[in-house]
């Protein structure tokens, strides 16, 4: 009689079998109390603090808070437009994907031209709909909006570099290189801080530029530099052969490039360029700094609220909860377009 | 007209064309750019250059290494900014490497339940943001800490609270100067002995008891020396008085709160460079080595870490590097480092932000210069040799 391969992973030898029973030890030393207060003990029917048993979790907390985790201070009846802003990214992203290919690069432009602006236009408003300023954009919706809105400048101005730090022109590759380099060395809090102090600065006076917008400028042009990074690897990856062919057929640079080169190094970068996006989403908190208040910001203040005191433990797992499910998702995205480009590869 | 065309149409000409056109319109954004500036910076009543830096700051500062004051100028004050910089990112380095080695040999691990805890472990730290950590230590786990009155006593000498870890401090330090200097010595003659070994291994293919001459040296004087130095100082061991400790040093709540979140969020990513450099390495090396009759841990030793290493540097400079620009994350707690004490209260206090962040940024760009040239260097030593 073979003995069970998890009795053999886990009681193998009598050294495994005391490693196993330590680490089982360990573990539920660590985890039952955790379990107790997150389901056991904790209390999910209510509405007031009144209604929370002492030492379990109180998810009473989450559900009255839940509107502003999701949407800041925005304006509980205009809520529908942050959701339809979302819709309409969702569904515009699922038409480029599923577009037939040879539509699929105008979907795809079609969707750059529209959405942005729509977005911002349902979110801020002006032309009959109510304005609603950022300073009340919040939550899990704000985190979304800079995350979407900063890979915007970070794509194409990562694109542009990373072809400028390959170019055979030298002041086109130093400057390229210069700027890469720079946005990479420094850290980004100090980046926010710069684009909030600097962009009003350095601008024409009379001309406003909206702290959110610095923030997002600022969060941009880093991941720019990180994106470039990430594109550089696919671009190194493609044989010269490539170019060289496309040369040959007196295909100019551009044509080369956008026909032959790209599509090709893009599809080989585009695992590192979701990481670099994961990146962005987790540094998205960082606005906290500049007082714009994120998914992240948003649990943070909401611990001080006198009605809900003692409520950080609740706050923290629940936000954290969010961020981790976001970037769990996207890590294995990632993951699977590796093993895809794997295969496709062969 | 068709002359220039065809001068246009020289690949070369058209090269130069592009990159002076690239240059000028650089630099007419700079100078868009510098005008509003210098406009701005008049209307707003701003001075420029860097006089302010011989200010007299009275910035209190509450976690000082060097010997700053409120009395001191600005200019020390971003010096005290600095150096709590440099002190979190270098006892974050050591201390994520090491607890980042752990988890990634963990992850390897044959035993099941171990590398399943390792990998739960790295998919959950790597999937947060780190600025969750910074506040989840500080505002959850720190805060939640007994008053001093019930402080967590470590051996009854430091002490853990709501208010930090205060721990001992020697009343002379001349004591500890020459343990450091008795330390430094022997690991210079770890270096000359090993270097001997090599050679005369070299040469006669005997082997030295390198193990026991290094843990005499780089582990049993080093251990000798602060024993005697700590028995031989009188030590400021605090005591509870009233409402809180006195004596002793004070490690402020800050830094514990960025040190932990900095050393688990980072250790995640280099348990996973771990990893992957040791299944980098092929597994033939390690049949051929066991083939050759190496014992296990020689293997490691010898085979394995060195291979891996080489895999391993590149990512790894890259981790250090963000532990330096992570470190930063301190100024959303109010840890004094850099960032928030010049860049905050500095540039609160004088207004003069394009010096203040020019400045800031080069103390990042610098030390960061210099982390990857070290670590280049040494990558460039143990990388392999083909002849």
């Amino acid at each position: 009689m073979a003995t069970p391969v998890w009795r053999q992973r886990l009681f193998g030898t009598p050294a495994t079998g005391i490693v196993t029973v330590l680490l089982a030890l360990v573990l539920a030393w660590i985890a039952v109390p955790i379990i107790r207060w997150a389901l056991i003990d904790a209390t999910w029917r209510g509405t007031t603090r009144a209604d929370c048993a002492a030492g379990g979790a109180c998810w009473v907390f989450v559900k009255a808070r839940f509107g502003q985790f999701m949407y800041g201070l925005y304006p509980g009846d205009q809520r529908w437009r942050a959701d339809l802003a979302g819709l309409a990214f969702v569904l515009g992203t699922a038409a480029v994907v599923f577009a037939p290919p040879r539509l699929r690069l105008k979907a795809g432009i079609a969707a750059l031209i529209i959405l942005p602006p729509l977005g911002i236009w349902l979110l801020g408003g002006g032309f009959g709909l109510q304005p609603i300023e950022t300073r009340e954009w919040g939550g899990l919706m704000l985190t979304l909006f800079i995350s979407v809105y900063a890979s915007l400048i970070a794509i194409p101005l990562g694109i542009l570099l990373a072809l400028g730090r390959q170019s055979e022109l030298r002041v086109v590759r130093l400057i390229s290189v210069l700027f890469i380099e720079f946005w990479r060395g420094v850290p980004i809090i100090a980046v926010i801080f710069l684009a909030s102090l600097l962009l009003p600065l350095i601008l024409p006076g009379g001309i406003g530029i909206d702290r959110l917008a610095r923030a997002v400028i600022g969060l941009g042009l880093v991941i720019a530099a990180y994106m470039a990074e990430a594109v550089r690897g696919g671009l190194q990856a493609l044989p010269s052969g490539q170019r060289e062919a496309a040369t040959a057929l007196g295909l100019t640079y551009w044509k080369a490039t956008g026909l032959i080169i790209l599509p090709q190094a893009l599809r080989i970068s585009l695992p590192a360029m979701t990481n670099e996006f994961i990146a962005l989403v987790k540094n998205t908190t960082l606005v906290l700094v500049v007082s714009i208040l994120d998914l992240l910001g948003i649990a943070q203040a909401s611990l001080a609220d006198p009605a809900w005191v003692g409520m950080s433990m609740e706050a923290y797992v629940f936000s954290g909860s969010i961020y981790w499910l976001i970037c769990f998702a996207l890590s294995r995205w990632s993951r699977y377009l590796e093993t895809l480009g794997r295969r496709q590869h062969r | 007209m068709s002359k220039a065309l065809a001068l246009f149409n020289d690949k070369r000409v058209r090269d130069v064309i592009y990159q002076v056109a690239l240059v000028v319109g650089l630099l007419a954004l700079t100078v868009f750019f510098v005008r509003n500036a210098s406009e701005n910076m008049v209307k707003a009543g701003i001075a420029s250059g860097f006089d302010f830096l011989w200010r007299n700051s009275g910035i209190d500062v509450p976690f000082v290494l060097t010997d700053y004051t409120r009395a001191g100028t600005i200019l020390d004050l971003f010096w005290a900014g600095v150096a709590n910089t440099m002190l979190v990112t270098v006892v974050a380095l050591v201390l994520a490497t090491g607890l980042g080695f752990l988890v990634g040999i963990a992850r390897l691990s044959s035993h099941w339940l171990l590398s399943t805890i390792a990998g739960a472990y790295i998919e959950f730290v790597r999937n947060i943001p780190l600025l969750f950590f910074v506040l989840f230590w500080y505002f959850g786990v720190i805060a939640a800490l007994p008053a001093p009155r019930d402080s967590v006593s470590v051996f009854g000498v430091a002490f853990l609270n709501n208010r930090g870890l205060t721990i001992p401090l020697p009343d002379a330090p001349a004591n500890f100067r020459w343990a450091v200097a008795a330390i430094l010595l022997s690991w210079l003659a770890q270096w000359l002995v090993s270097l001997w070994a090599r050679r005369r291994k070299d040469r006669t293919g005997q082997d030295a008891p390198m193990l026991a001459i290094g843990l005499v040296l780089i582990v049993l004087v080093p251990a000798l020396a602060i024993a005697w130095a700590s028995l031989a100082t009188r030590w400021d061991i605090p005591v509870l008085r009233g409402f809180n400790y006195r004596g002793g040093f004070v490690v402020i709540p800050e830094f514990v709160a960025l040190l932990a979140a900095l050393v688990t969020y980072t250790a995640g990513f280099i348990a996973e460079i771990v990893r992957g450099g040791i299944q980098a390495v092929p597994h033939g090396q390690v049949e051929a080595a066991s083939a050759l009759g190496l014992r296990p841990v020689r293997i490691l030793r010898l085979v394995t870490i060195p291979q891996a290493l080489r895999v391993m540097i590149p990512p790894l400079t890259n981790q250090y590097l963000n532990v330096l620009k992570n470190s930063s994350f301190g100024a959303a707690i109010a840890y004094p480092d850099v960032v928030s004490l010049f860049m905050g209260s500095a540039l609160n206090n004088t207004g003069q932000a394009i010096e203040i962040i020019a400045m800031t940024l080069a103390v990042y760009l610098v030390i960061g210069l210099a982390v990857s040239a070290f670590m280049n260097w040494y990558n460039a030593r143990i990388a392999l040799v083909t002849r």
